[in-house]
């Protein structure tokens, strides 16, 4: 589960509070004193990493920003600086980290991307919602089966039959996990093809992954489900 | 500005380091050792010993002398109360509040035992910087490691005893981390690193990407209460139990004689294949105690406790989403590594052989002093970026807690979380913030109780209060809030469950200025004392000499004699006082009146030497 982005609030205008040069919200440093900015509005994890908004995303070279980054902003070395500074650090820092572990992997980046695209997921579609329709099927044979491995269990059964049960319950999930990974990372693709595109087809790509992610969250908890099922077993 | 160090402040040992123009250098007393032991012991005149007199007094008034202290920073009364058995000193304090640690008859939170200790690596840094002709040679701040397990009060009452100390903390850094940016210092190369620490009470287990400098913790993970003290207990139980009857009731004392046979032992089974555990006579054990242990019997007795390291290694593991194999290098930090089944068992879990070219004691203050070094210069070829070790939450309904900041989040760290009022104009509202990765709050550990005030009165649930919790390069934990429809920044008051209020960190600090002055006072004292004793005991020797009336009624007129006698009446007087400057001063008054008598004396020696004989032969 990743927390929504962070949106922090605009406590100044966007402009430098040693030499009161104005500042664009994108830079990090005062382009006259080159003081470090205090962190302004800001939601936008990708150009605060200085990224395209793309879903295929280089690790490597996200590893390298974020180094980058950190010896630029971290609290180790604005030690003597003002207090204004040290804050401005901290709070860089600490939304350099949050940027860093939202993009990082695949499905917390395409989160962020929903969120900063206008459609955000929300804390009640963390997988808790309505069965989706398209899984409606896998679910329904899932809670039958799971109800009567329960049963079975409290009537004394044979445990690695149990076992053997619940492992074959959770291969369908598993494919279906399998599937969905795949079509978000084709759905990823078509939103990088996408990026230059008119508003419609960059609507419908969103729409697109929204609708997969949802479906996949909602099947990591059957499998964590099955989980909790097979560690009752002991 | 005064000078800057690094501290490793170990359960058992302490250590002190700094960066000098030559690079790294681990401060050593005069008799070359770099270890102070972490005990501290106070006598019945409240004089304070550390170090390795508190350590020899723990076989003489183990009652007044504290040892591991560590173990009880930052903890409750009821998470201590299994292992206070064995120990000499009181463990206690008020039911669900802090450890207060009894000596004689004075009370002492964990951080201000821990502040002597810092206290002793202060002044032993000071006299080292005054001995290489510093002018200015004032210690007056530090990093100090902690074990990176540590949660947040345990972090809060180190800084707390460094404050304690006189020291400004300019950063508590992770013991594992440190070690790895010593041991980085002269490599090059790049790569994956396991950090394993087995200290004398902690345990912990980091892993490191390495890269163009930069030292990214991956994951860790750890237990703040496994070490070689376990080991040590698990011998001095052994030996305990085979006394039968004569072990029961044994005194402290003796207790701890059997503790430092125990310790012996296990150091020598580190090289040998077998050890004697050998306690001296004393008496309540008149015929003192002899056992032979192999590697074997050594082994399979604390081969539970080695376990118990290696889940906390695969969960690190788990969380870098890494693989044993994964991992380039394999360090061993912390004196209880040096135990061959903890070697062995790291290796099978690895595939690899670990590291053992650094100095499992003193690598961690050199990295604290590597830390203190680039906070001071500012200097940016390397950095430390660490890991919060456990789960930061709130307490919501049901007593289910909601997690904020997610364990091994890259510190600094924030989270925030929106609160509102449940009913008509209420101004406040209480938060309980806990650490821990369980879902039930009462599973986890409490940090703090916070109340925000000064919410505008408004109909219930109208109020936005945006509440930013701060993970700050520390791990330590501040909160803020703001009320986002009107603006208002809430005042918290903050209860800390487990640790000390400012205000009693001030009260302590301002005690403990009286109570140095004091100390310092005692330690005069008792020299001077010292020094009038021996010119006491030497006058008197000279006086009840078989030969004195011989000697005296040849060259020391009886004037002279009841001088002395007068100057000595008034010593000895002055010695049962506690006015230092008349001791000295009738001190003085006595040699001055011997002066004479000592030179007699000094001559009949002599000539006594030479009798018989001759001029040649001297």
């Amino acid at each position: 589960m990743t927390p929504e982005p962070l949106t922090v609030r605009s406590i100044t205008p966007p402009e430098c509070r040693n030499c009161s040069a104005s500042v664009p919200v994108d830079e990090h440093f005062c382009p006259q004193c080159s003081r470090i900015q205090s962190l302004g509005r800001h939601g936008d994890y990708f150009a605060f990493l200085g990224l395209p908004r793309r879903l295929e995303l280089d690790s490597q070279e996200l590893d390298r920003r974020f180094r980058d980054l950190s010896r630029q902003f971290h609290p180790d070395f604005y030690y003597n600086a003002t207090p204004s500074e040290r804050l401005a650090s901290l709070e860089r820092s600490s939304y350099l980290n949050d940027a860093y572990r939202a993009l990082k992997q695949p499905v917390s980046r395409i989160e962020h991307l929903l969120s900063i695209e206008g459609l955000p997921l929300g804390t009640s579609d963390q997988g808790n919602a309505k069965v989706p329709p398209s899984l409606l099927e896998e679910v329904f044979a899932l809670n039958e089966e799971l109800d009567e491995i329960r049963d079975a269990r409290e009537s004394g059964a044979d445990p690695s039959v149990l076992a053997e049960r619940l492992a074959a319950a959770r291969r369908p999930i598993e494919a279906k996990r399998d599937e969905h990974e795949r079509a978000l990372a084709e759905a990823s693709a078509q939103w990088d093809r996408e990026a230059s595109a008119g508003a419609a087809e960059r609507r419908a790509a969103l729409e697109t992954l929204r609708q997969l992610l949802l479906e996949r969250n909602y099947i990591v908890n059957l499998l964590a489900t099955i989980e909790r099922e097979a560690a009752a077993h002991g | 500005m005064g000078k800057v160090v690094g501290i490793d402040l170990g359960t058992t040992n302490s250590l002190v380091a700094y960066v000098g123009e030559r690079g790294p250098v681990v401060i050593r007393d005069a008799s070359g050792d770099a270890l102070l032991p972490s005990v501290v012991s106070v006598d019945a005149g409240g004089t304070v010993f550390v170090g390795r007199e508190a350590q020899r007094r723990l076989l003489t008034d183990s009652s007044r002398t504290v040892y591991s202290v560590k173990r009880f920073m930052g903890r409750g009364v009821d998470d201590v109360r299994d292992e206070a058995h064995l120990l000499p000193f009181r463990v206690g304090g008020e039911a669900g509040g802090v450890v207060r640690i009894g000596v004689g008859g004075q009370e002492f939170a964990p951080p201000e035992i821990s502040a002597f200790v810092l206290r002793e690596l202060k002044r032993r840094a000071e006299e080292h910087f005054r001995e290489q002709g510093e002018f200015d040679f004032e210690v007056d701040r530090a990093v100090i490691t902690v074990p990176a397990y540590f949660n947040d009060a345990q972090r809060t009452a180190t800084r707390d005893a460094g404050r304690l100390a006189g020291l400004e903390v300019l950063r508590i850094i992770n013991e594992p981390t440190a070690a790895s940016l010593a041991y980085g210092l002269d490599q090059k190369n790049r790569g994956t690193i396991a950090v394993y620490d087995l200290g004398g009470g902690t345990f912990d287990i980091s892993i490191l990407k390495v890269e163009d400098g930069v030292f990214q913790v991956l994951a860790t993970n750890g237990d703040t209460h496994l070490g070689g003290d376990d080991i040590d207990r698990l011998l001095t139980e052994l030996v305990i139990t085979e006394l039968g009857t004569a072990g029961h009731g044994l005194p402290a004392e003796t207790v701890q004689a059997i503790r430092k046979a125990a310790i012996q032992a296990k150091i020598d089974l580190s090289t040998a294949d077998e050890a004697d555990i050998l306690v001296d006579r004393s008496p309540s054990l008149p015929d003192g105690f002899t056992r032979r242990i192999t590697r074997a019997e050594f082994d399979a007795l604390i081969r539970p406790l080695v376990d118990r390291t290696l889940a906390p290694v695969r969960q690190a593991l788990e969380d870098a989403g890494l693989e044993p194999h994964d991992v380039d290098e394999v360090v061993l930090v912390g004196g209880s590594t040096r135990v061959p089944l903890v070697r062995r068992l790291v290796e099978e879990l690895f595939g690899r052989a670990p590291h053992s070219d650094v100095n499992p004691d003193e690598v961690v203050a050199v990295g604290a002093a590597v830390q203190a070094d680039i906070l001071i210069s500012g200097r940016r070829e390397m950095l430390l970026l660490d890991v919060t070790p456990l789960s930061l939450g709130i307490e919501t309904i049901g007593g289910v807690t909601s997690k904020i900041i997610l364990r091994n989040s890259t510190i600094p760290a924030s989270g925030r979380e929106m609160y509102s009022t449940s009913v008509d104009g209420q101004t406040a509202v209480d938060i309980h913030v806990v650490q821990g990765e369980r879902e039930l709050v009462a599973d986890c550990r409490s940090l703090a109780r916070f109340r925000l005030r000064g919410i505008p009165p408004m109909p219930a649930g109208l109020p936005r209060i945006e509440v930013r919790f701060q993970i700050d390069a520390n791990g330590i934990l501040s909160v803020s809030a703001k009320e986002l429809r009107t603006d208002v920044e809430q005042t918290i008051d903050v209860k800390p469950s487990y640790g000390l209020t400012d205000a009693e960190v001030e009260q302590m600090l301002i005690d403990s200025f009286e109570h140095a002055e004091a100390d310092f006072e005692a330690r005069l004292l008792i020299e001077a004392r010292n020094e009038a004793e021996s010119v006491v005991h030497a006058t008197g020797k000279s006086l009840r000499r078989p030969d004195f009336a011989q000697l005296a009624g040849r060259e020391i007129p009886p004037s002279e004699v009841a001088v002395i006698e007068r100057a000595l009446a008034a010593l000895k007087e002055a010695i049962g006082g506690s006015d230092r400057e008349l001791i000295h001063h009738r001190t003085h008054e006595l040699n001055d009146v011997t002066k004479h008598l000592a030179e007699v004396m000094m001559n009949k020696s002599l000539r006594e030497a030479l009798a018989g004989r001759s001029v040649d032969d001297v």
